[in-house]
């Protein structure tokens, strides 16, 4: 008998759910923070409870590959975290299916405290979807013993002369002048001012489009451009090791990228300069790659006060600047972008210090480049990348390879459901 | 029937020796390829000097010590992922066999309207394409707000037409004369079954409870989809959950992922016979 | 037939936990066949959209080369069975500590498959275990990428796919095989038959309807497959080791887009009832 009931105990218990909280709970979502800013994330939460009492936040970290899955299982459930953590790109795609609640009103009180840039990164058909957070932004680094010897004085001010510049480099000294991230094309193209997709069209076989892919293209074949990686899907490895090893002439990267130079090539850092990424036509950075807290749709509307209070308080300059010190990252608002920790150099200040401080200043120009609005995107990206591949490498007329990438371009375009 | 009688040289003791020595050659090869993953991580986890992905990589402990053992306890709730673990799968395992007996037991001795359409209704499930249907039972767990909940994890696992089948072979091997002497004796049929038949096949149960444990505790896709928490996450979400957050530290995810098998090895060592046997009545 | 009413209640009362085996067997399938041919969205009415979603997916080069790739996984059958045949033989003896071979082969079995793609996510690795034996064997000059090359990572997890699944359909060769009665073995001997006569001569015929058993269960298994790309590679590198099921999956689960992971799960499943029926229409088995 007393098995049996035993076994009914057992059997009640395991129909319980664990319960949650009725008390004012936030939990809020990161991504790959831990284990590195457990000890900052740990004392902003403390720091936020011991002010405000009556608020309990719970802090939620993932891998940054499932995070998009457990997110999506909440908002599913009805039950999403009031704040997660997500990348420009992503919030698009949400933003655009109705899933992440937009934020005008809730961080109108810190509006003027952000970068407008980053600002801009998160409005979505003229609303505000997040909290920036920190992103990055792109500086160039040249060799000056290759300058020197190629005849050239200063960093260069546009595209154009960066691929002049390489293109001399080639020419006098051998190696390659510049190593641009051709599988992000896309990218390259909206900083200059062309549109990838008007109207739902692409466009991008426009004689300015096969003008720039032409100049590449000539660049190339006078050995201008790095050879190594040129369109792979993440060609840094490749590039940072010949910019190391002597072989590259120019640089594009995060100032991140000249801590490594120093600790791995000494020798090729003593002789590295370093100036803020030339700007596009558009005034854009190169680089940009915004974090930032959005607040999923389905988060009890009565929590949102509370939800807004603590996500300005978790993106206050105070804090941006504390996390961007210790991330090798730069701040999204404008007083701790401008902050002495960035921009004085000390008096012998090496690449690392004067990147960070050309990074500082070319921070309100970054911004995200991605193509929006578009559903398996990377398709068609492949597509475009292959087509300029083929035209760079002088392997097909660069007109006729961007003619059939926007024609399956178009293709695929046809079919996707309007917004 | 006359036999042909082809005079053949019998084996000597070398040839056979050397059949044998070659028939043990293969089998250890393949027992390598089998094992030699989880040798790998035992050694790293064990050692805590040297590189990892060294060239020559090592084959052998260095410095052996439980320090990255201590790290995962530490680092990562992994107690909460092994008591998840061990929860899920009780309950699974209670469930299942009260539930999946409760139905074997009129599939296999009682006569009533509708047996063949439940019998082969029991059946199709078999051909259904389970692994597919993760989509709409994740839409279910949701309406019934059993995300995050042992609850949700454990339903869609609990009525399986492979135990039903097992647990039904079971039943007809119990002798039918003593269900016809309890049921001249004026006993209801639930005595019949909880008095009765669930005592005598009690082997069987085990079988089937073995084989549910360990399938639980290794149930992966499933307990991810419903579990958002890592406090939820059962060993064998969080142990990937390890992965993604210590991707560099190779020792310590090698370590936690020890922690995560060796029950269900232990388990498999000491009831092998169990598994087999599973397998036998399948195969039947 | 009082009696026999009697019993249908009672029977049916047993039966009634059954009933969640259909809600989520049965329903499921049902169900998501219906949601594949509509707009079904968290935030919208679901409304009707006939083939759109297919016709989306058909389009997507995520999901064809997913469905061409669950394709490639049929490859594998024929090394499954034949190699987990080999094996039943190999240890289908009294040999002393054959037991522990037995045991060796059916450890991967029982290993969580998130354990699993942790473990051979180290063996493949660049400066792996893997490639340090190639190259010592001089089979290859510098350290491949199995999980990092778009070529390769396929068949690195459809590798590691096979060896989880070995074990499994050893275990159902060897019962098989034990059940063989040994006289017929015996009789040939006598008659002087040598060991590969024997072999394809009795072995195999007796083993047929296992062979059919399993070969179904491993073809069905290679259509479903999913659970190793997502532990091993997250359909990278470069999209190439999507599934069709993973499409599923992705689409469903990461981004939300119900429909079109329904329409996915769909076709997988018309293609896995369809030979399922088949199979059983044209090869059902001799004994019960």
């Amino acid at each position: 008998m007393t098995i049996k009931r035993l076994l009914a105990v057992f059997a009640c218990a395991s129909l319980f759910a664990p319960q949650a909280g009725a008390v004012e709970k936030i939990e809020f979502w990161t991504f790959s923070m831990k284990p590195k800013f457990t000890p900052y994330f740990n004392a902003v939460v403390a720091r936020y409870e011991a002010q405000n009492p009556d608020v309990k936040i719970e802090w939620i970290d993932f891998p940054w590959d499932v995070i998009q899955t457990k997110l999506v299982t909440r908002i599913v459930a009805g039950t999403p975290p009031a704040l997660v953590s997500l990348n420009v790109p992503w919030a698009d795609e949400y933003a655009r299916d109705g899933l992440l609640t937009q934020v005008d009103g809730l961080i109108a009180p810190a509006r003027a405290s952000y970068l407008p840039s980053a600002l801009e990164d998160l409005r979505f058909k003229g609303r505000t979807y997040g909290f920036p957070m920190y992103s990055n932004v792109a500086v160039i680094a040249f060799n000056t013993a290759i300058f020197k010897q190629a005849g050239l004085a200063r960093g260069p001010a546009s595209l154009d002369e960066q691929l002049a510049f390489a293109r001399q480099i080639a020419q006098r000294t051998g190696k390659a002048g510049i190593a641009p991230a051709l599988s992000k094309i896309d990218g390259l193209f909206m900083q200059q001012g062309l549109a990838v997709i008007t109207d739902n069209r692409a466009v991008f076989n426009s004689p300015q489009h096969v003008a720039l892919v032409q100049k590449l293209a000539d660049t190339y074949k006078v050995g201008g451009l790095l050879k190594e990686s040129l369109f792979a899907e993440d060609n840094f490895p490749a590039v940072i090791d010949a910019y190391k090893g002597g072989r590259l002439g120019m640089l594009l990267a995060p100032p991140t990228a000249m801590q490594r130079i120093r600790s791995d090539a000494k020798d090729i850092y003593a002789i590295t300069d370093v100036a803020p990424a030339p700007l596009g036509p558009t005034g854009i950075a190169d680089g940009g790659w915004l974090v930032h807290f959005a607040i999923p749709k389905g988060v009890p509307a009565q929590l949102l006060p509370s939800v807004g209070k603590f996500a300005r308080y978790l993106t206050n300059d105070a804090n941006q600047l504390d996390f961007a010190r210790q991330a090798s990252v730069f701040p999204t608002t404008i007083r701790a972008a401008a902050d002495p920790f960035f921009l004085a150099t000390p008096r012998n200040a090496g690449a690392a210090e004067k990147a960070v401080a050309a990074g500082a200043l070319s921070m309100g120009h970054s911004r995200t480049l991605y193509v929006a609005g578009i559903d398996d995107y990377d398709e068609l990206r492949r597509s475009l990348v292959k087509a300029v591949e083929a035209g760079v490498t002088g392997k097909q007329d660069v007109k006729q390879a961007l003619d059939q990438a926007v024609a399956i371009w178009n293709r695929k375009l046809a079919t996707l459901p309007r917004h | 029937m006359t036999m042909k009688i082809r005079s053949r040289p019998l084996k000597t003791r070398l040839q056979r020796l050397g059949q044998s020595a070659g028939h043990y050659a293969v089998l250890c090869a393949i027992a390598v390829v089998c094992v030699f993953p989880f040798w790998w991580t035992l050694v790293t986890a064990i050692s805590t000097e040297g590189n990892i992905f060294a060239f020559p990589p090592t084959f052998w402990p260095k410095a052996p010590s439980f320090e990255n053992f201590i790290e995962v306890f530490n680092a990562i709730p992994i107690w909460s992922f092994f008591k998840n673990s061990v929860l899920i799968a009780a309950f699974t395992v209670f469930w299942k066999l009260l539930l999946c007996s409760l139905a074997a037991y009129p599939l296999a001795r009682l006569k009533f309207r509708g047996r063949k359409l439940v019998f082969g209704l029991i059946l199709a499930t078999l051909v259904l394409p389970s692994e597919v249907n993760f989509l709409v039972n994740f839409i279910t767990i949701t309406q019934m707000s059993l995300v995050d909940t042992y609850t949700g994890v454990i339903l869609p696992n609990v009525v399986t037409a492979v135990a039903i089948l097992l647990l039904k072979q079971a039943f007809e091997e119990v002798p039918q004369d003593l269900i016809d002497a309890a049921r001249v004796d004026g006993a209801s049929e639930w005595v019949i079954f909880s008095r009765i038949m669930l005592p005598l096949i009690t082997p069987w149960l085990a079988t089937v409870g073995i084989l549910t444990a360990v399938e639980s505790w290794n149930e992966y896709i499933w307990p991810s989809i419903v579990m958002s928490k890592p406090d939820e996450f059962p060993l064998s979400v969080g142990v990937l959950y390890l992965r993604g957050t210590f991707g560099s530290s190779t020792r310590v995810i090698a370590a936690g992922t020890l922690i995560t098998i060796v029950p269900t090895l232990l388990a498999f060592l000491f009831t092998q016979r169990f598994f087999m046997r599973g397998m036998d009545g399948a195969v039947k | 037939m009082k009696l026999a009413r009697r019993h249908t209640l009672q029977a049916w009362l047993f039966l009634a936990p059954a009933l969640l085996l259909a809600a989520f067997s049965f329903w499921p399938v049902g169900y998501g066949s219906v949601l594949a041919f509509t707009d079904y969205s968290l935030i919208r009415e679901t409304r009707f959209v006939g083939l759109d979603n297919f016709r989306y997916i058909f389009n997507n080069e995520m999901f064809v080369s997913g469905l061409k790739n669950s394709l490639m996984f049929l490859l594998m059958v024929p090394f499954v069975q034949v190699g987990a045949i080999t094996l039943a033989v190999l240890v289908n003896n009294r040999l002393p500590g054959i037991r522990l071979f037995r045991a060796a082969f059916y450890v991967p079995v029982v290993t969580t498959v998130s354990v699993v793609g942790i473990m051979w996510g180290f063996m493949f690795h660049e400066q792996g275990a893997l490639n340090y034996v190639m190259m010592t064997l001089k089979l290859v000059n510098a350290p491949v990428g199995w999980l990092s090359d778009d070529s390769l990572a396929l068949f690195a997890v459809m590798f590691v796919t096979l060896w989880r699944g070995l074990g499994w359909y050893m275990v159902m060769y060897l019962a098989a095989l034990q059940s063989i009665p040994s006289d017929m073995q015996e009789a040939a001997m006598l008659d002087g038959a040598s060991r590969w006569q024997r072999f394809w001569k009795i072995t195999v015929p007796m083993l047929r309807p296992t062979i059919m058993l399993c070969s179904i269960l491993s073809v069905l298994a290679a259509l479903k497959a999913y659970q190793e790309v997502d532990v091993l590679t997250q359909g990278g590198p470069m999209n190439s080791t999507f599934t069709a099921l993973y499409y599923a999956y992705d689409q469903g689960l990461k981004h939300l887009k119900l429909p079109r992971a329904l329409a996915a799960s769909f076709v997988v499943s018309l293609f896995c009832i369809g030979i399922a029926l088949l199979c059983l229409r044209y090869l059902k088995p001799k004994h019960r």
